[in-house]
């Protein structure tokens, strides 16, 4: 009669949650699952006069794996894929460290209105289109009007062509990425700090912990979780880069594509001259697929370790 | 503290909702999404509405900047064509940076739309005829569209046939391409400079010395200026790929083995080395700004008659231009505006109707491109008008219709519009004219070719790289990209539309 | 929050003062060189078209204007439609993106919810995976009619998977079980143990979710690309990127226009420095919204009191 009674309780409380997750669940529904099949649309050479979308979806042709073979078998096809994944890495991980180090010295600082005031220009950047970045990298970076080689030549330094020299192009793209995105990652980190009980600190305090120990046993491991989270759904876009940095802020130069031709910027140019967008379905469903298997693999790994932990 | 920004925030919402209150209460009528059922206007009372046909509303996307008084000018033009065609239309026009990416939703999600622009430039009109897009107007002109197969030049038809159809109507402006170097008039008479030599690249290398050495501080060429290499291409992304201008065989070559692109190459990498551009020229994006502060002696343009008025009257001081080649029609220039009907229109014919007036009748394409006499305009002759400055209306008149029934400013010459039908007529057509390539079976190497033009095309065009030692390079780059393939499948193509055109 | 009592030895907001003079420079430097492109904005949106035509961008311009101001107030009535627009959904977007976020997410952070990992799952999976363009532009003006709405700027962006596994993330680490079983135990139902109990001390959490929902709806502008046709719907941003965006079609298809075309075209678009303007008028509004947020993530919360 008890075990009963719990499992009639059991199910209230699932339908609880049920309920609680019904909104949301309807809107995934609605907005992402309903239109999901339109993702065949890469495997298909898609006509127009067919009647409605859908109607075209179904009886265009089958070209089964034709819609890809501009991606593998491109010739830059090494070098795309190279950047696209090593430029996320370094984003990834410079990202993790450096939104987590800036949270814990945000929370830490003394003067707490000079720590909100930097906060909030951290974010500022977050509100400027690439295109406008891209203006003052411009003023920054150009050759004779430049501030940057104003400076060498005044310190007699022989003046840096930016645009047509790949080799500084990396330090420039994770410096401009991490710039625009700290404030926005930080504040992650920084609300989870906030969120950690301050007895803890207290007790530590008792015990004459330094700060650098409240940090490294309290801190850390209290936002351990988030970063493990975060760094896992980072994960699945290690194959999508971000269009605007890639493409605006380099404003385009041929001569550095070594280092700044990702997928997404050779999906753009070959659609200039392509414009079937099953191909570009293709190239969106090819970086997903691999994202997802990405985060399968890092999930099942975070699983082995700590179960808690783990995104599902 | 609290409380306080909480009604901040609450009236903050009051005000906003308010505000679009009064904004959708005052136009009420634009609001919603309709069919292609017209609303119940003020037109249906007009005379001239036949009982046994309800009269029809077309949807019409075209690209420009919308202009504060876009709605008025449609209502004036709906009041007039109701009687005539028993139709109205509903004018959407989209930003030109939105114009390409919306149509093509509308278009695949099958959205309902009536005509709809289209170009070589934006919402391509040769991909989205070759997929169904567009309906076939063949019989249609014929039928509705006389007034149109008179007022064009039978070569913007001819030029802008897909698979032997049409699907599109160019606007009736200047067909050919003419490229221009284009002069700064002051510069030129402070100096002392003489142009009237000038036809190629290599005839300006005295003048640009010249006028260095009198104003070293201005670079004489200001921004990255266009080729002409007389040959004609078929994908216009990939300019290698070319068919000399008076070809007999019909043999593609690659343009950047030739000498001609050599010489042209060299001549721009010493302009580059002499400064006369400035050092940043390949990553320059250039908006124009050096007309308005006057400070350049020369670069590239394409002409149309008169073009030095039009450019001397935007600049506010005088502009002059020589040409590099006589009048060409290509593909590209040809499809540079058109007005095409949607495949799944409900009303072709109307569409047609209309279409058709855009051609024929003055009063129609005046008050599109124009606005409304006394708001937007004054008449200052019985072909001449003024427009008043700020009055909120705006429109890109090449975009559409018969421009050469359009009235000239006042100050154009009265034969502007002879001039234009004489610079049509003295056209060469390009060999490939009417020819469009079919990328099934090549689009990795297209993708490949592209991004590997991408790469070097501005470097090189621009004169900042030394073709001497890069273009071999690049053109090994190139085949290692598949240019070999590309070729071979365009020729053939190109092969299979001379059999069939004869 | 009361401020801080100095002198006693268990504050824990006291760092050792070189080190916390070391931070400061870090933190503020790296502060001030993200806002001064900002400031730059400013300054520019001040200076005379024709001074920046000559002479370029200049921290202390040679000309002052305030031209670019008086002529975005002049053209009328769309600014201020745009703001009401941007405000109104702004506030109506966050206010349901985040009661949906956190009923979903909550579910998913309890260990007892049968189906939490289906239900996290499910959610994740949208990350990745998505229709495309077309289809999802079919759903919202097709089938639901949306287009031409309020709605289709606010629907669309309602939920967001990421947000979710963030604020899960957050109530599974923040959220101490003792108090979700002090609640079971008074026979609170879960919704009372979720508004009751967890959310006032999962504010952290629950105000960083809201801030993210803001800045997204603020800096929207696609979806009225998208969905919305009519002149007195669009938002402030959409208004902006229409601008930006058409220069660049401009600048970048000039070799396929004829310069006279090109010239036509760019003439309709506002010069430098009026969009320079228009980038101040779009972000000070939210700028200044943000320390509404602010205070409830950077100020730790003291649970014990809460609790009691």
């Amino acid at each position: 009669m008890k075990a009963l009674q719990s499992k009639m309780r059991d199910l209230g409380r699932n339908g609880a949650f049920l309920l609680m997750v019904l909104p949301g669940a309807a809107w995934f529904l609605i907005f992402c699952y309903l239109p999901m099949p339109g993702a065949i649309l890469a495997f298909k050479q898609y006509r127009l006069d067919l009647g409605g979308f859908f109607e075209g979806l179904i009886y265009s042709e089958w070209t089964g794996l034709r819609n890809f073979e501009f991606l593998f078998r491109a010739h830059d096809a090494y070098i795309i894929t190279r950047n696209t994944v090593l430029y996320n890495l370094v984003f990834i991980i410079l990202g993790l460290v450096l939104s987590v180090a800036m949270a814990i010295i945000l929370f830490n600082l003394t003067q707490k209105k000079l720590a909100k005031l930097y906060q909030t220009g951290m974010f500022m950047p977050y509100f400027l289109s690439w295109i406008i970045v891209s203006y003052f990298v411009f003023s920054f970076l150009s050759v004779d009007k430049g501030v940057l080689n104003q400076l060498l030549v005044s310190l007699g330094i022989e003046p840096v062509h930016w645009y047509s020299e790949p080799k500084y192009w990396p330090f420039i793209l994770v410096f401009m990425n991490i710039w625009k995105g700290l404030g926005y990652s930080s504040v992650v980190y920084l609300a989870a700090i906030a969120g950690i009980d301050k007895t803890y600190y207290e007790a530590a305090m008792i015990d004459g912990a330094s700060k650098w120990q409240q940090t490294m046993n309290i801190t850390l491991p209290l936002i351990k979780p988030m970063m493990i989270v975060l760094t896992i759904l980072a994960v699945g876009g290690i194959f999508r880069a971000d269009f605007g940095l890639f493409y605006q802020v380099p404003r385009d130069s041929g001569p550095l594509f070594s280092m700044t031709n990702v997928i997404d910027t050779y999906v753009y140019r070959s659609m200039k001259v392509l414009g079937d967008f099953g191909l570009a379905a293709a190239a969106g469903f090819y970086q997903s697929v691999v994202g997802f298997i990405l985060v399968l693999t890092a999930n099942w790994a975070v699983k082995k370790v700590n179960e808690d932990q783990a995104l599902f | 503290m609290f409380n306080k920004k909480w009604i901040i925030g609450l009236a903050l919402v009051i005000l906003a909702a308010s505000v679009l209150a009064a904004c959708s209460s005052g136009n009420g009528s634009n609001g919603g999404n309709q069919g292609t059922e017209p609303k119940a206007s003020k037109g249906a009372q007009n005379e001239g509405e036949k009982e046994n046909e309800k009269p029809v509303n077309l949807i019409w996307y075209t690209i420009g900047t919308p202009p504060n008084d876009l709605k008025k000018v449609n209502d004036e033009l709906n009041a007039y064509i109701l009687p005539k065609i028993n139709a109205t239309v509903e004018m959407r026009m989209l930003d030109w940076g939105d114009y390409s990416q919306k149509m093509q939703v509308t278009i695949a999600s099958g959205e309902p739309y009536d005509i709809a622009f289209t170009s070589s430039w934006a919402n391509d009109y040769f991909a989205n005829a070759k997929k169904g897009a567009f309906y076939e107007l063949d019989a249609l002109l014929q039928e509705k569209g006389q007034g149109i197969l008179q007022a064009l030049n039978p070569a913007f038809l001819e030029g802008t046939k897909v698979n032997g159809h049409h699907y599109g109507l160019p606007t009736n402006k200047e067909l050919p391409q003419q490229r221009v170097f284009r002069f700064n008039k002051t510069m030129l008479d402070k100096n002392g400079l003489d142009i009237s030599g000038v036809r190629t690249i290599q005839d300006l290398a005295p003048i640009l010395k010249a006028f260095q050495e009198k104003e070293p501080t201005i670079p004489p060429i200001p921004a990255k200026i266009a080729e002409f290499l007389p040959y004609d291409l078929p994908i216009n992304d990939l300019p290698f790929i070319g068919m000399p201008l008076d070809t007999t065989d019909y043999k593609l070559i690659n343009v950047w083995e030739t000498p001609e692109a050599m010489r042209y190459l060299e001549t721009m990498h010493e302009y580059y080395k002499a400064g006369y551009l400035p050092k940043d020229v390949a990553t320059q994006t250039d908006a124009g700004d050096y007309f308005k502060t006057g400070k350049w002696l020369l670069d590239v343009a394409d002409a149309q008659p008169y073009a030095d008025n039009l450019w001397s009257s935007d600049a506010g001081y005088e502009v002059v231009s020589v040409p590099m080649h006589d009048p060409i029609a290509f593909n590209w220039s040809v499809a540079g505006a058109m007005q095409a009907i949607n495949a799944k229109s409900k009303h072709p014919d109307k569409a047609m109707e209309f279409l058709n007036l855009l051609y024929t009748d003055p009063y129609v394409i005046n008050l599109i491109d124009y606005g409304i006499e006394n708001v937007h305009y004054t008449k200052t002759g019985d072909q001449s008008k003024d427009s008043i400055p700020d009055s909120g209306y705006g429109f890109p008149a090449f975009t559409v219709g018969n421009l050469m029934l359009t009235y000239l400013n006042t100050g154009d010459p009265a034969d502007k519009w002879e001039k234009f039908k004489a610079f049509n007529d003295s056209a060469t057509n390009s060999p490939l004219l009417g020819f469009q390539v079919d990328t099934t079976n090549i689009t990795t190497e297209l993708a490949n070719l592209k991004n590997a033009k991408e790469a070097t095309y501005n470097s090189l065009f621009s004169g900042t790289l030394d073709p001497k030692e890069n273009l071999p390079k690049v053109n090994q780059k190139l085949k290692d990209n598949g240019l070999d393939k590309v070729m071979q499948e365009v020729q053939r193509q190109i092969d299979e539309w001379r059999a069939n055109q004869k | 929050m009361k401020p801080g009592r100095p002198g006693k030895s268990y504050d824990i907001h006291r760092l050792p003062p070189v080190w916390n003079a070391l931070l400061h420079l870090f933190a503020g430097g790296f502060a001030f060189v993200c806002i001064f492109p900002f400031v730059f904005v400013v300054i520019l949106s001040f200076t005379d078209e024709n001074a920046l035509l000559m002479y370029g961008y200049r921290i202390v311009p040679e000309q002052w204007s305030t031209q670019a101001y008086t002529y975005l107030f002049k053209t009328g009535d769309q600014l201020f439609r745009s703001y009401g627009v941007t405000i109104l959904i702004t506030v109506i977007g966050t206010l349901l993106s985040v009661c949906m976020t956190t009923l979903y997410a909550y579910a998913l952070s309890r260990s007892n919810f049968k189906y939490r990992k289906f239900f996290t799952f499910f959610a994740f999976f949208t990350m990745l995976f998505g229709g495309g363009l077309v289809p999802t532009y079919i759903v919202v003006a097709q089938m639901l009619q949306l287009k031409d709405t309020l709605w289709a700027l606010i629907l669309p962006m309602a939920m967001n998977a990421f947000h979710i596994i963030v604020l899960r993330t957050f109530l599974q680490t923040m959220v101490p079980n003792p108090i979700i079983e002090s609640g079971k135990i008074d026979g609170a139902s879960e919704f009372r143990i979720l508004f009751r109990l967890v959310v006032p001390i999962s504010l952290p959490g629950i105000a960083t979710i809201a801030l993210f929902c803001t800045l997204s709806y603020w800096n929207d502008w696609f979806n009225a690309l998208l969905y919305i046709d009519s002149g007195h719907l669009v938002p402030l941003q959409s208004l902006l990127m229409r601008i930006e965006q058409s220069m660049q079609f401009i600048i970048s298809n000039s070799a396929l226009l004829n310069s006279g075309q090109s010239r036509e075209m760019l003439q309709s678009l506002p010069q430098e420095t009026t969009r320079m303007a228009m980038v101040v008028l779009a972000t000070g509004p939210i700028v200044f919204a943000y320390p509404f947020f602010q205070r409830y993530f950077i100020q730790g919360l003291t649970i014990g009191a809460v609790k009691d």
